[in-house]
Order: structure tokens, then C-alpha cells, then sequence
């Protein structure tokens, strides 16, 4: 199964595309890791209930994975516990090696100090679904406040390079607004340009359009689009599945804490093999396909 | 009964002096009881169990019993903790405890009013504990906080007149004192009201013109 | 530090002094509350002079502390005729038109909080402007503002505290007079914070507690 996830003969031309561009971008150095992310029978539970059970998952550099499932399968949790905003309780969660969250001990593990978290999370930006943005700043307060406080450029050099964020996301001319002057597509670009202008080696969505009025959805989704294209290794909670589809080079499917199934989008959205899955693909028709005929929907897209 | 404005003119530099001593121990003690009221807050906001429950036992002890009586303790009770305060100092530090709490309560709240998430952004983002609470936090509070710390503030100005009872010479027993001389009770107790009154209204006035400042950026509005 | 004798034999004194504190408060509070609903239900009339009216009092009574207005009663009181107004009349109407101040705008906040659909539904039936008042929005508001209202019986013990100064031997005045005596300040004054801390305390947990369950249904 893991195979799938590396990106092999069998990728699409999209894929191969992106690689070469890659290669000029982030500039992956020789003899570095292609693994960036790891996880090993991560688990996690509220009280007694266990929303993760023991989830593997590796993502390469340039990766796209999209996460689906159900509401409550634990989708979010599991990609909020690799920015360790949930203290996942079992297995490990590895940043280009590095052990995220926990200090191994003789003494079993403890929490590492804010510090190393930090250090860790240094690689990963993160954009949410209610965007929080800090609406006390304008856009370019926004996705400068990190670089001056926690990279310590001056006013200038931050300035500049959150300028070229904002360029980027198409917002540059909305730089002196407010969140609260700004459409739901348009904080949710800010908040792109935010985690992107620290420069992070992955980007972790957490449902990104899923507070969208529908007109909004499209631009935040080029806006992905179009940084999954230049090669940015990226994990996103979607229920866009024509997103996962186009974009994604692998796709997970979990249901109550399990990844039930993972391959390409060819694999999981055509010949989906799982009973949950094919009842979760069955629901998504059924409620997006109601202007096709009135022909009973086909289990397979 | 007729108002006899000599009265006030005759006393023009005791009066300004209760003046200007009710403005002092008014200002020094809401900045005395909100710094400590700031301390409380972060701790209650942040601490463990250990800090957390002797401050619960504390806010509810100076919750729970008048000014006067707190002022009585440390002003009276100080000497025998080896805190042998002039009338003055005793003042402000009694309404800056008697303050804080009030203040404490006003900026947990505060505290509690930014959304979470916005401070998992700045968590993922690598922004330090301090720097959210002072870049983030505070500026967003200060502008929900507001109504209630100014409301707050006008309590204090008017607990001032309390301090008279230690014999603090501000403006309550300067003008009962010259209304005892002159038995113009009329005319001093007049002035008194008025003279209270000015302060509460300007200080509200001024807080409902900073509230339409520090507020601007909740507006759709563009500027 | 503490002299066990004398406690035991000044806490009878304090504890007679207690009740003086209480009956003043509760008075004030009864008073305050009538009060308050005129002055609330001025607030909230159609008519522009009475929303005037209501609010003029409001500020004043909420605007000058409640020292100076007892102050005011002590020495304007006499002057207008009525030499013989006990102390604890004095007291009662110090605080009672204080109270009445704050009372009207908890109750304004309680009246606002009823749907306006209520009252269109009582006037269509007929119900006078008063007994609307008094059947449909004064029960409602005071349901949703009875932990305000628990709290502003805590205020008012509290400040019940200054009564002294129109003569009344209240509890605070009393352990004064003990410790004026016997100069054992941080005991008298201790205990003094005790006594307003008994009744106090289990106030303020009475109101956490009326809070929680008007949460509890409204939500």
C-alpha cells in the first residue's frame, strides 16, 4: 500500500510535471530525504473514545495528499496533530526526521519544550478553516507579524517579502484592509500568504473552503492549485472532491480513525473497492449530482 | 437657600487642591489596580492549580467586603504588618487592590473573547506565549473590554470620596470640612455633586471616543 | 496576634450590628427595586420627556458616590423640614435611591430582553399598558435578571458600609467604635471582613449558581 504514495512510473503527467518544476524551486538538495512527513501508528483519544487509530502515512517532497472521509472519521484531528495543535498519545509523528511534540525519556515521554516544538514546526504552515486571521491587522499586518517577531527581519525586509506573499495569493491591492473589509476567499488567501511567507517545506489544510460561501470556492482553490504545481508538499482535509481528483497524486480515505483506503484518485474515486468508501462516494453523488438525470447515480464516477 | 458663590470663590485654592488630590489617588490607583489586575489575569488565564485557587480565595475575600473595610485594614491594620502607610499611599494601595480584582475578572474575560484558533495560527506560526498575549491578544480585548473597564475606572472615581473617611484631604472632606465652617452646606454639597458628576461623565465621554477609535478595524467598512 | 477573650466577647456586638446592616439592605433593596422598575420602564417609554426623565435620574444616583449623597441627606434633610428622620430612615433612603439607579438599568437590560412579539400579542388582547407591566414584563424580566439582582444585593451590603456617616451604628460603624476602644485593629477589622464575607459569599455563590441554571434554559 505505501508504494502508492510515492510518486513512481505509474504517476500522472501532471505529477511528472510538477517534479521537474520542483527541481527549480525548492531545490531538493542531493542525497536529502525524499520523506518529508512520517507518521507510525499515530493514535489519539478524548476520554474513551479513540478518534485515531493507529494511522500510517508517509508524504513525500512535492506531494499532494488529500484526506477525505466522512465528518468525525478524524480527518482533522489527524492532520491538526501534525502541527501538534492535538497532543496525539500514540506512535510518532516525524517533520524531516525530526520527532514532533514528544521528548523520548527514560522515563517513558514527556512533552518537549515549546522551544523544540517550535523548532520542528518551523517546516510547516498551516491554514484553517475559519482562516484566523487577528482582525486587529491588515492583510499585510497579518502575514508580516510572524517574520518580524519570530524571523526578526526588519520592517523593510518583512514588508517586502509579505508584499510578494500577498502578490502571490492575487491581493496585493488589499493590503492595507482589514479582515473584516475582506470576502471569505479573500481572508482565506491572506491566511495562505501568512503560513507561506515563513517559508514552510509543508502545508497542512484543514477543510479551506469548507466555511466558503460556494461563488468563493474557486480562488482559494487555484491559489492551491497553482502552489501544488510549483512543488510544495502539501496535506489537505477536503470535501472538494473534484480538488482531490485533479490535483491530488494520492488520496486517503478514512472512516472512524482508520485510513480504510489510500491510492492515486483514479484508484479511490474509480474503482473504489472498499463498501465504505463506494457508501461514502454514493453520498457525495447524491448530493452533488441533482441536476444530472434522474437515473438512479452509478456506484462508480 | 439661595446658592452664595462667594462661598467657593473664598476657598478657590483648597478646593482646587481636594481637586487635584482626587485626580492623583484616582489615577495612581486605577494604574496600581490594573497592572495588578493584569498579574491576576495571567495568572488565573495561564497558571496551574497552584496559582489559581489562593487567587480564587483572594478575589472572592476583596469581592466580598466593602472598600471601607478594606481600607480600615490597610490602613489601620497595616502598622501591625510592619506597613505603616501615610493616609495617601494607604489610599491608592487600597483602591488598587480593591481595583484589581474587579479589573482581573474584566480581562479573563477579555481573554477568553479571542477565538482559539486565532491563537493556533500564531502557535503554527512559531509566535511565543508573551508575544501573543501583548500583540494579539490584548489589542483585540482592549476593544471588547472597553465599556466594562471604563465603567470600572468611574467606580473607582467615585470610591475616592471613601478615602475621606482616612482622613485623605481630596475633595469630599475638603468641601464637607469648609461646609462645616461656613455652615453653607448647601452651596459645598451642591459643588461636591456637580464636581463628581463632570468627572464621571468626561471620563465615560472620553472612553465611548476611545472605544470608536481602538474599535475601527471591526468595521466593513474601508477607511 | 489574636486576643481569643475579647473575640468571643466583641462578636455578640458585631453580630446585633449585622442584623442592623441586613435590615437597612434588605429595605433598600425592596424600595430600590419598586424604584427601579419606574425608573427602568421610564427608560424604555415612547414618550421622549419621560425616556429623559429616566435617564436624568440614572445619572445622577449612578454618578456621585454614594458617600456624598448620604452626605447630602444628613445635612439637606433638616433643611427642608424634617429634623427627625432616624438614622435608619436616612440610611434606608440613601441607599434605596442609589439603588434604584442601578436596579433601573439591570431591569431596562430584563425588559429589552423580552421578545416584542409578547407584548403585541398582550396589546391585541387588550391588556392595558400597566397590566402589561406588571403581568408579562415584570415577572419575565425579573426571572432573567435575578442573578443581577443577587448581585446588586451584595453592592448594596457593601455599601451599606458608609451609613455611619448619617449616624446609624451598622456594622462597620460598630467594629470602628470596638477597635476605636480596645485598638485591636487587625482583630476587629478581620472579623468585621468576616462578618460581611458570611453573608457575602454564600450571596455571590446563590448568584453563580441562578446564573448557571438561566444559561442552562435559555439555551
Amino acid at each position: 500500500m505505501n508504494s502508492l504514495l510515492i510518486p513512481s512510473g505509474a504517476v500522472s503527467a501532471s505529477t511528472r510535471e510538477k517534479q521537474g518544476e520542483s527541481m527549480k524551486i525548492s531545490a531538493t538538495a542531493p542525497g536529502e530525504q525524499p520523506t518529508i512527513l512520517t507518521l507510525s501508528k499515530v493514535g489519539k483519544s478524548f476520554g474513551p473514545l479513540r478518534v485515531l487509530k493507529g494511522i500510517d502515512l508517509e508524504v513525500q517532497r512535492s506531494e499532494v495528499v488529500c484526506l477525505i472521509g466522512p465528518s468525525g472519521s478524524g480527518k482533522s484531528t489527524l492532520l491538526r496533530s501534525m502541527a501538534f495543535l492535538e497532543e496525539y498519545d500514540e506512535g510518532e509523528i516525524r517533520i524531516e526526521g525530526q520527532l514532533l511534540g514528544w521528548q523520548n525519556t527514560d522515563k517513558g515521554r514527556r512533552r518537549a519544550p515549546q522551544s523544540q516544538i517550535n523548532q520542528v514546526r518551523r517546516n510547516i504552515g498551516m491554514v484553517f478553516q475559519q482562516f484566523n486571521l487577528w482582525p486587529h491587522m491588515t492583510a499585510i499586518g497579518n502575514v508580516c507579524e510572524a517574520l518580524r517577531r519570530v524571523r526578526r527581519l526588519s520592517a523593510d525586509e518583512a514588508n517586502k517579502r509579505g508584499m510578494a506573499m500577498l502578490e502571490k495569493v492575487g491581493l496585493a491591492h488589499k493590503a492595507n484592509a482589514y479582515p473584516a473589509q475582506l470576502s471569505g476567499g479573500q481572508q482565506q488567501r491572506v491566511a495562505i500568504a501568512r503560513a507561506l511567507a515563513m517559508e514552510p517545506h509543508i502545508m497542512l489544510f484543514d477543510e479551506p473552503t469548507s466555511a466558503l460561501d460556494p461563488e468563493l470556492v474557486g480562488e482559494v482553490l487555484q491559489v492551491m492549485k497553482t502552489l501544488a504545481k510549483e512543488g510544495m508538499t502539501m496535506v489537505v482535509v477536503t470535501h472538494e472532491m473534484g480538488f482531490a481528483a485533479q490535483v491530488a497524486d494520492s488520496v486517503i480515505f478514512l472512516d472512524q480513525g482508520e485510513v480504510v483506503a489510500r491510492g492515486t484518485p483514479q484508484q479511490i474515486f474509480h474503482n473504489a473497492e472498499q463498501p465504505r468508501l463506494q457508501q461514502f462516494l454514493q453520498n457525495y453523488l447524491d448530493r452533488n449530482a441533482f441536476w444530472q438525470d434522474s437515473k438512479p447515480p452509478t456506484p462508480n464516477l | 437657600m439661595i446658592f452664595d458663590p462667594k462661598i467657593v470663590t473664598d476657598h478657590l485654592g483648597d478646593i482646587g487642591s481636594g481637586f487635584l488630590v482626587t485626580l492623583g489617588t484616582w489615577s495612581s490607583g486605577v494604574v496600581l489596580g490594573i497592572a495588578l489586575g493584569m498579574l491576576i489575569a495571567v495568572a488565573q488565564v495561564f497558571g496551574n492549580n497552584f496559582v489559581r485557587a489562593p487567587l480564587r480565595v483572594f478575589i472572592e475575600l476583596i469581592r466580598s467586603t466593602p472598600f471601607l473595610v478594606q481600607l480600615f485594614l490597610v490602613y489601620y491594620g497595616g502598622p501591625a504588618f510592619g506597613l505603616s502607610l501615610d493616609p495617601i499611599p494607604a489610599g491608592i494601595l487600597g483602591l488598587g487592590v480593591y481595583g484589581s480584582v474587579y479589573f482581573a475578572e474584566i480581562f479573563r474575560l477579555g481573554f477568553e473573547s479571542v477565538a482559539r484558533g486565532q491563537l493556533e495560527a500564531a502557535d503554527c506560526l512559531g509566535i511565543s506565549r508573551l508575544q501573543c498575549i501583548w500583540r494579539i491578544q490584548v489589542p483585540q480585548m482592549l476593544v471588547i473590554i472597553l465599556p466594562a473597564l471604563i465603567n470600572m475606572i468611574t467606580v473607582l472615581c467615585k470610591e475616592t470620596a471613601v478615602l475621606s473617611i482616612i482622613t485623605i484631604p481630596e475633595l469630599t472632606m475638603v468641601l464637607t470640612g469648609i461646609g462645616s465652617e461656613t455652615f453653607a452646606f448647601v452651596e459645598t454639597l451642591l459643588m461636591l455633586c456637580i464636581g463628581y458628576l463632570i468627572l464621571v461623565e468626561l471620563c465615560s465621554r472620553l472612553g465611548m471616543l476611545l472605544e470608536s477609535r481602538v474599535g475601527r478595524f471591526m468595521s466593513r467598512q474601508p477607511r | 496576634m489574636f486576643d481569643w477573650p475579647l473575640l468571643q466577647q466583641n462578636a455578640p456586638l458585631l453580630l446585633d450590628a449585622l442584623w442592623v446592616t441586613l435590615q437597612v439592605s434588605i429595605a433598600a433593596l425592596a424600595i430600590g427595586f419598586v424604584i427601579g422598575i419606574v425608573v427602568g420602564s421610564l427608560r424604555l417609554s415612547p414618550v421622549p420627556l419621560l425616556r429623559r426623565l429616566g435617564g436624568a435620574y440614572i445619572f445622577v444616583f449612578r454618578g456621585i458616590p454614594l458617600l456624598v449623597q448620604l452626605l447630602f441627606i444628613y445635612y439637606f434633610l433638616p433643611r427642608i423640614g424634617l429634623p427627625n428622620v432616624s438614622p435608619t430612615m436616612a440610611a434606608i433612603i440613601g441607599l434605596s435611591l442609589a439603588a434604584g439607579a442601578y436596579i433601573a438599568e439591570i431591569m431596562r437590560g430584563g425588559f429589552l430582553a423580552i421578545p416584542g412579539g409578547q407584548l403585541e400579542a398582550a396589546g391585541l388582547l387588550g391588556l392595558s399598558t400597566s397590566q402589561m407591566l406588571l403581568r408579562i414584563r415584570v415577572p419575565q424580566a425579573v426571572r432573567l435578571t435575578l442573578p443581577a439582582l443577587v448581585n446588586e444585593m451584595i453592592l448594596l451590603i457593601k455599601a451599606s458600609s458608609l451609613v455611619s456617616v448619617v449616624g446609624l451604628a451598622d456594622l462597620t460603624r460598630t467594629a470602628q467604635n470596638l477597635a476605636a476602644s480596645d485598638y485591636m485593629f487587625i482583630q476587629d477589622y478581620l472579623m468585621l471582613a468576616g462578618f460581611y464575607c458570611l453573608i457575602n459569599v454564600p450571596l455571590a455563590y446563590c448568584g453563580s449558581l441562578l446564573e448557571r441554571r438561566l444559561k442552562e434554559q435559555t439555551a
